[in-house]
């Protein structure tokens, strides 16, 4: 997992899978390189092959993290077919602006 | 070369038992996939499989508690052309399944695992145990792809490759089949094994023996139901001791009745003492209790008997006739089934052992009871001896005697017969010993005794029903009479004066505790010389031999009439006629309490014996006899 700061833009990328074994590691880390001035938050999902729903837990994890937070967007961007279909059997996908690169 | 046997087609199965971790459980998840991608599973349908085994297995490990957390949750897979089925094992206090979960709110953090698995799986079932659960989760398969294995082959490879290939092929999966074969066996060892360690360790052995140990035979045989029956205390019916669900709880299934009675698969296996298999697509029974496993459901079923006593049955299988059970997990099902027979006769075994000990225990208390009915010492006589002897069919006999010397050279003897046995005729005998001994210090009437020991037992005795016989007789040894009342007891017998005859004194009374204020005729006799009285219970005179004739009254007073010598001593009587009793009955069994009081004259100077009662054999005491001199107020 990669984790990128470039200005406002959190970018968080090369996931390979977002299951019960990372999702605390993945929540923690991300929690942890939120500033001030973070105004969005990109979590590419292009290479992530795997989630269960303790994956989908940490991202909801993050939504809630950035609803406390005025005017920060939380973006997933082009996740694979079986991921999307995972948020959208979940009802998830409302909760993220989802964008295909 | 063996023929080949014929065996149902079996799916593609992998087992993998991994460590309870989460890691583990992943990496479990991830072999799955790959396994299930060598069977030709389309890479669309693997990710929904993966999730599966991944959220299961999970929540195998996360939910997990105390001791159980050690052991190792089993993911497994089962490949058909037409289906898989995913199985995974957990150890944990398990959870109830509802038939669809609703989708959770995209806001709450919870509930989204098993939604999962409901979403993408045609089928979810979740069979419990005792701290050990199967998730078996079904989905019809979209294509049937052949294993890549095959689709791999070349056809233009050369034909002798090809053939080694094939051999090759052969050899392994015939390799594969026992280690397969192996692998049962040895986890069918270690579950019986377990539930071996398990019986030894718990206090009440049968509180979930049965739930672990079927739960483990499906998963062994990967069936996905069972039934257990067990036959009930009388014999008659078969009744649901344990199911894999609800659903499978039908009624019992009567045995031996007669009439329109259907006969069902399980009375057959049961009546028969011989395993069945079924296919409910023949079965056209409406009545059949195992329909409730579904109109395409197939079968084992198996008596639970060892060496001839049947104990129940049990039936395993699975819902659809996609694959049904093999030659190999029958012979699973017949080795658990014969297991359970032998653990539940043992632990009958071992409750009867504890009822006998316990029972046992309480009659040594009651026989001590009955040991302090009978009075430890008799008074000692001058020129007299007093001899007593009883025997009891049971451990508490409710006959009893006493003999209490009163202050002017004379003493009163009683015996007495509580209507029963056991503990309440003890409890009685008790109550009018102390009684007696209370009243005697007041007057030595027998007429007067009686009437007041009726008086006061009366309405103690009416309550329940019962009733006492007894005979009190009073000896005035200096003037060598007897003086004697009965509440409708066996006449006492003595040795007429003046000549060597043997009468019984004809009295006649109501026993006490039938009617209140009941008055009590006495009637006087003089004792010959030698001075013989014979107090005893029917007991004697109902003494029967192998032919089933009884003792007797006449054979009694023979008895008497011959032994009762000058020269010997109350206790030569005493043991003479206990040998004589003993000698008549033979190998019969002695039914009914037996209990009698000599009193003899002796010559003087007969040497003075112990006091002590001796016990002869169970549930018999003799006392001595004494030849000392009166000692007033004993």
């Amino acid at each position: 997992m990669k984790i990128e700061i470039l200005g406002p833009c959190l970018s968080v990328s090369e996931i390979q899978e977002l299951t019960a074994v990372n999702s605390a590691r993945f929540r923690d880390e991300v929690n942890a390189a939120l500033t001030g001035s973070t105004m969005l938050i990109e979590v590419n999902l292009s290479k992530t092959r795997f989630m269960d729903s303790s994956g989908l837990g940490a991202l909801f994890a993050l939504y809630r993290a950035t609803a406390q937070r005025d005017g920060v967007t939380l973006r997933l961007l082009s996740p694979m077919p079986e991921i999307q279909q995972l948020l959208e059997l979940t009802q998830m996908q409302q909760l993220f602006e989802i964008v295909r690169r | 070369m063996a023929a080949p046997s014929i065996e149902p087609a079996r799916p593609a199965t992998l087992r993998l038992a991994f460590s309870p971790d989460l890691e583990s459980a992943r990496e479990v998840s991830v072999a799955i996939r790959h396994f299930l991608a060598e069977q030709g599973v389309a890479e669309r349908e693997l990710f929904s499989y993966e999730l599966c085994i991944a959220e299961a297995s999970s929540n195998a490990v996360e939910y997990a508690e105390g001791p159980l957390k050690c052991i190792k949750p089993i993911a497994e897979a089962l490949c058909t052309p037409t289906q898989i089925e995913l199985r995974v094992t957990d150890h944990t206090a398990g959870f109830a399944l509802r038939e669809r979960l609703s989708a959770p709110s995209p806001l709450t953090d919870r509930g989204r695992g098993l939604f999962l698995i409901q979403s993408v799986m045609d089928e979810v079932r979740y069979l419990r145990g005792t701290n050990e659960n199967i998730l078996v989760m079904r989905k019809k398969r979209l294509s049937s792809a052949a294993p890549k294995e095959a689709l791999s082959r070349s056809p233009s490879e050369a034909p002798s490759l090809e053939k080694c290939q094939l051999q090759l092929a052969e050899a392994n999966t015939k390799m594969e089949i026992m280690a397969d074969e192996l692998q049962l066996r040895s986890e069918t060892l270690a579950s019986v094994f377990r539930c071996c360690a398990e019986l030894g360790s718990i206090d009440n052995a049968s509180d979930g023996f049965e739930g672990r140990i079927l739960i483990d035979l499906l998963h062994l045989t990967s069936a996905d139901w069972y039934v257990l029956r067990m036959l009930s205390p009388d014999g008659r019916r078969l009744v649901v001791s344990a199911a894999s669900e609800s659903d499978l709880d039908s009624g019992p299934v009567e045995l031996w009745a007669n009439g329109n009675v259907s006969a069902c698969i399980e009375k057959l296996v049961a009546v028969g003492q011989k395993a069945a298999r079924f296919d409910m697509r023949e079965c056209f029974d409406p009545a059949e209790p195992l329909r409730a496993v579904g109109p395409e459901g197939t079968g084992h079923v198996c008596p639970l008997s060892f060496g001839g006593t049947l104990v129940g049955t049990i039936a395993v299988g699975r819902r659809s006739g996609d694959f049904p059970l093999g030659r190999l997990q029958d012979e699973v099902i017949r080795a658990f089934a014969e297991f359970l027979a032998i653990q539940t006769l043992n632990l009958r075994r071992q409750r009867e052992d504890v009822r006998s000990r316990v029972i046992t225990r309480e009659l040594e208390i009651a026989q001590d009871i009955q040991h302090l009915l009978l009075p430890r010492t008799l008074p000692q006589l001058s020129g007299f001896g007093l001899a007593g002897g009883w025997q009891s069919a049971r451990e508490v006999g409710g006959d009893f005697y006493d003999a209490i010397a009163l202050g002017d050279q004379s003493l009163l003897l009683m015996i007495a017969d509580v209507m029963g046995k056991g503990v309440p005729a003890a409890l009685f005998a008790t109550t009018m010993r102390g009684l007696l001994r209370g009243l005697a210090s007041h007057g030595s009437d027998p007429s007067k005794l009686l009437s007041e020991l009726n008086r006061l037992l009366y309405n103690e005795l009416s309550s329940v029903s019962m009733f006492i016989t007894a005979q009190i007789v009073r000896v005035d040894l200096k003037a060598r009479e007897l003086t004697a009342a009965s509440a409708g007891h066996c006449p006492p017998l003595f040795v007429l004066p003046g000549r060597r005859s043997v009468s019984s004194m004809p009295i006649r009374g109501l026993p006490l505790g039938v009617m209140p204020d009941t008055v009590y005729p006495r009637l006087t006799a003089r004792m010959g010389s030698p001075a013989a009285v014979l107090l005893y219970t029917d007991g004697l005179t109902d003494t029967r031999n192998a032919a089933g004739e009884t003792y007797g009254m006449h054979r009694l007073k023979a008895w008497l009439r011959v032994n009762a010598n000058p020269g010997r001593t109350a206790m030569e009587l005493r043991d003479r006629l206990a040998t004589d009793l003993n000698q008549y009955r033979g190998d019969a069994v002695i039914d009914d309490d037996q209990a009698f009081l000599i009193l003899t004259e002796e010559r003087v100077g007969a040497s003075p014996r112990a006091a002590r009662p001796i016990r002869l054999r169970r549930g018999s005491f003799l006392f001595p006899a004494c030849a000392c001199e009166l000692k007033v107020g004993q």
